[in-house]
């Protein structure tokens, strides 16, 4: 009696195979995490909605218009992809990530500059028209910052992460805020299986959005960066997927799933 | 022939949304003349970056860096240059001023705005289609830096003052040398023929980088390999690397020989077709014609309708803005 009710709650998962993927960073990684006075904080992960994007399974317009521009469409983007792909955040291989600081600087290579509304003129010729009362272009207020610092994800950071599905992966893709290019290397192609429900210990970082609603979270470490967290030294109860070495809550999918079904 | 061999990773015309039509160019850059690429802000060190010195070789060694930044901004200038000659930079979406980099107010509408992007600033945002990456020096740093110290002469016109006393004011600057070849990758994103013409030009035009200063900077830049694919080539940094491997131990100092560099880098980047989603290398036949037929575009004779027809290309898309735009007021008005 009791092994029938287990195999009822034990569905085979829609992915047969998933790869084991370690990222390399060629280029110094930045996305806005957390911002801390004039400092810009990348966390030590690499969220896995942007690696949806940069892995080209999903794709925005070149040209944002109107309200399009400061609105994200991770919703209509990625749930189309329930059930062919998906792909957890990534953790670093070592301990901890790596970081470097750079000042950030919009006139850095200019002779002459001057602060004004919010921003940082830097055309001494416009100086003239500004005595005559006129306003001219450089001086006028900017939304976006002109000097900072910026913690960056040092060159050489290595990340690993699981890309469930079996379709081929570009071997670089560009991440962050500076199109960063990152090195895609397959380290091992291993099965799906589900596994029934339990108490598992989940060592992947995992997207709190995309977890299915029936999943009991016991306890875990949030690392909080947008558009979701990340949960990491999950302790869950639930139905799980064994994944070569790790175990995961079982059902992950974009945003859960919640644009469909 | 080259345009055919582009054509599956080339656009019509300009598309909104991504293909994955990729075009990638291995840019040689030798300085010419005394160069100075410092880190951000003042007072700091020439840039440069310790890195594996080869794929085989694992010894660790400072290489120079010329960040993404420094490249962009002189080589969408030069473009721009061209565009402002041919008034083909528009007013910012206020009316304010013309088009112009840096600033608050792109025009959203000129042929830099379609290719290389802009910020949410004014109405809307668009993504650049064209990526560079960090280029690396082959050579370590230690080889190509060169110091000169300058010190403070008396009114004596010597060393040392009326009393015989030293002069005790000195001053050290750094600077690249000439002579000095970084390498790097930059890949156009579903560019039509034109964009990759035009921004090929900016490139091969552009000759000077870095600190600003009318004597310093000049670098001269060479298109050594093309691919066509729907995924990008390798890093710059494997590049040099796999560079630094073929290189002989005797051959490892500056001045590096350029014949030399240049058949090392062809020996690395022909595998690269063998890699996932690179499907096609232009010949050394086929690279001339291409480069041949970007200055011929930009030629004196030819530049005025090239850029017009280029400008013009963009036309349907600047209807949509136009229409969105007067959608958006009517909805301010209901509300
Ligand atoms: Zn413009």
């Amino acid at each position: 009696m009791k092994q029938v009710e287990l195999e009822l709650q034990t569905t085979p998962p829609p992915y047969k195979t998933a790869q084991l993927i370690e990222l390399w960073c060629a280029e110094p990684v930045f996305f806005a995490s957390r911002e801390l006075s004039d400092t810009y904080y990348t966390e030590g992960t690499i969220g896995n909605y942007a690696l949806a994007y940069a892995l080209g399974w999903a794709r925005s317009p070149y040209r944002l218009l109107g309200k399009a521009t400061g609105r994200p469409t991770y919703l209509e983007d990625l749930t189309p992809l329930a059930g062919q792909r998906y792909i957890l955040p990534a953790w670093p291989v070592a301990t901890s990530a790596s970081f470097r600081f750079e000042r950030f600087n919009a006139l850095s290579d200019s002779y002459w500059y001057a602060m004004t509304n919010n921003r940082v003129a830097i055309a001494r010729d416009d100086l003239p028209l500004k005595r005559t009362g006129k306003k001219p272009n450089t001086f006028r207020p900017s939304n976006f910052p002109q000097t900072g610092r910026l913690r960056m994800i040092e060159r050489g950071n290595r990340f690993q992460t699981i890309a469930f599905g079996d379709g081929e992966l570009p071997e670089y893709i560009r991440v962050g805020k500076f199109m960063s290019k990152v090195k895609v290397e397959i380290v091992k192609t291993v099965d799906v299986i589900a596994q029934p429900p339990g108490e598992y210990n989940c060592h992947a970082y995992l997207n709190s959005a995309d977890l299915t609603s029936g999943l009991g979270l016991l306890s875990f470490d949030l690392i909080s960066i947008p558009p979701a967290s990340l949960l990491k030294n999950l302790r869950f109860s639930g139905s799980a997927w064994q994944v070569g070495d790790y175990t995961l809550p079982a059902n992950l999918e974009f945003c859960g799933g919640r644009n469909h079904g | 022939m080259f345009i055919e061999k582009l054509q599956p990773f080339l656009a019509t015309s300009y598309e909104n949304f991504p293909k994955g039509r990729t075009i990638g160019a291995v840019v040689l850059r030798t300085t010419q003349s005394e160069t100075i690429f410092r880190t951000e802000g003042t007072g700091e060190p020439m840039c440069s970056e310790y890195v594996q010195a080869g794929v085989a070789d694992t010894a660790t060694i400072p290489r120079l860096v010329m960040t993404k930044r420094k490249q962009i901004a002189p080589e969408r200038r030069k473009g721009r240059e061209f565009l402002r000659v041919h008034e083909l930079l528009y007013p910012d979406p206020k009316g304010n001023s013309i088009c112009s980099l840096n600033t608050n107010a792109p025009c959203e509408m000129c042929v830099d705005c379609f290719l290389y992007g802009f910020a949410a600033g004014g109405e809307g945002a668009q993504k650049s289609r064209v990526w560079t990456e960090d280029a690396f020096s082959v050579l370590p740093s230690t080889e190509l830096i060169g110091d000169r110290t300058i010190n403070a002469i008396f009114e004596t016109g010597t060393m040392r003052d009326e009393e015989g006393k030293a002069s005790t004011a000195l001053n050290t600057s750094e600077y690249i040398k000439p002579g000095v070849h970084f390498l790097d990758i930059v890949t156009f994103k579903d560019v039509t023929a034109d964009e990759l013409r035009y921004a090929l030009g900016n490139v091969l035009l552009t000759t000077r980088y870095g600190a600003v200063s009318s004597r310093v900077g000049r670098m001269e830049n060479q298109i050594l390999g093309i691919f066509g694919g729907i995924a990008e080539l390798p890093s710059s940094l494997e590049l040099v690397q796999g560079i630094y491997d073929k290189l002989a131990t005797d051959q490892r100092e500056h001045p590096l020989n350029t014949g030399v560099l240049i058949a090392a880098t062809q020996n690395v980047i022909s595998t690269w077709t063998s890699k996932r989603g690179i499907s096609v290398q232009l010949s050394a036949t086929e690279l001339d014609e291409l480069i041949a037929d970007v200055d011929r575009h930009l030629s004196i004779d030819d530049q005025a309708s090239f850029l017009k027809r280029l400008s013009e290309s963009y036309e349907p898309m600047r209807k949509v803005k136009a229409a969105s735009k007067k959608k958006g007021k009517g909805k301010e008005q209901e509300a």
